[in-house]
């Protein structure tokens, strides 16, 4: 890590990165980027917090990615809580990085933050899913809602 | 979401060992999600997966910018062969691989062929 500066890096670089990169790709192949990026951080984080093949329902996970994701790890966002709605799992998640500094009613979604968990569920239930951000912080929720289906 | 995964599966399977110099096939998600493949040995599904979805999107912003229109194929021509994108409906994209012998015509009709099947497949 850098000696002075040590590991974080302000969210303004984050955002310039991402209106950066729509700019030059275009909204919908920036978008498959940052969620493929954040896939491949969800499973690599799911192996080393040794929670793969768990399942949903153990007790850990919500805590392990609050630790790992949260305040005291690399603050992505705040994961609150997992709910299973029939064949769906619904992720709540707050102060997501995605969103953070976005003024109300801003269009703009999830993108690495739904990679990163979708990454860590797929890895968790050993499932291929498809996730959609439901319920948004910037338009009157009070989480940023992301749903996953199974696909398949 | 009940895509038929073995169905589309097959169709790629039989593209592949059916057509002479086609060497892979996979079809993924618009948002770059594996959905089915049969992709050489040593390629990563998920890689790809997301590089065709990319691609696909980032040629239908050249076709919007550069005033080209509605884009529904993209071939990339490497010295080994073709890599060949092509939209598959609202809800997929695929790819097909061919070796630079491939027949490029007939290559053409496998691809038209085989997209309507898959398009079928995923109703």
């Amino acid at each position: 890590m850098r000696p002075e500066l040590g590991e974080f890096s302000s969210i303004v670089c984050f955002k310039a990165l991402v209106t950066g990169a729509e700019e030059a790709l275009g909204e919908k192949a920036a978008m498959i980027t940052l969620i493929a990026a954040g896939r491949s951080r969800g499973k690599q984080l799911a192996e080393d917090l040794g929670i793969k093949g768990k399942g949903t329902s153990d007790e850990n996970i919500v805590p392990l990615l609050q630790k790992a994701l949260g305040k005291d790890g690399t603050r992505l966002c705040i994961v609150d809580k997992i709910e299973h709605e029939g064949a769906l799992i619904k992720v709540y998640c707050r102060e997501t990085i995605c969103s953070a500094g976005e003024p109300q009613g801003s269009p703009r979604k999830l993108t690495f933050t739904l990679g990163a968990i979708q990454g860590v569920l797929e890895q968790v239930t050993g499932l291929r899913l498809r996730g959609k951000q439901t319920e948004s912080v910037l338009r009157g929720g009070s989480h940023d809602v992301v749903e996953f289906e199974t696909i398949g | 979401m009940s895509i038929n995964i073995a169905k589309l599966e097959s169709i790629l399977q039989n593209l592949v060992t059916g057509t002479s110099d086609v060497e892979g096939a996979a079809l993924v998600s618009p948002d770059g999600l594996p959905l089915a493949s049969a992709l050489p040995r040593g390629m990563d599904e998920e890689r790809v997966s997301a590089m065709s979805a990319a691609m696909l999107s980032l040629g239908e912003r050249i076709g919007n910018e550069l005033a080209r229109g509605g884009i529904d194929r993209l071939y990339v021509e490497g010295d080994k062969g073709y890599g060949i994108l092509t939209s598959c409906g609202e809800e997929a994209v695929l790819l097909v691989l061919a070796s630079k012998a491939a027949k490029q015509g007939l290559l053409m009709l496998e691809i038209k062929r085989v997209t309507s099947e898959l398009k079928t497949a995923l109703q």
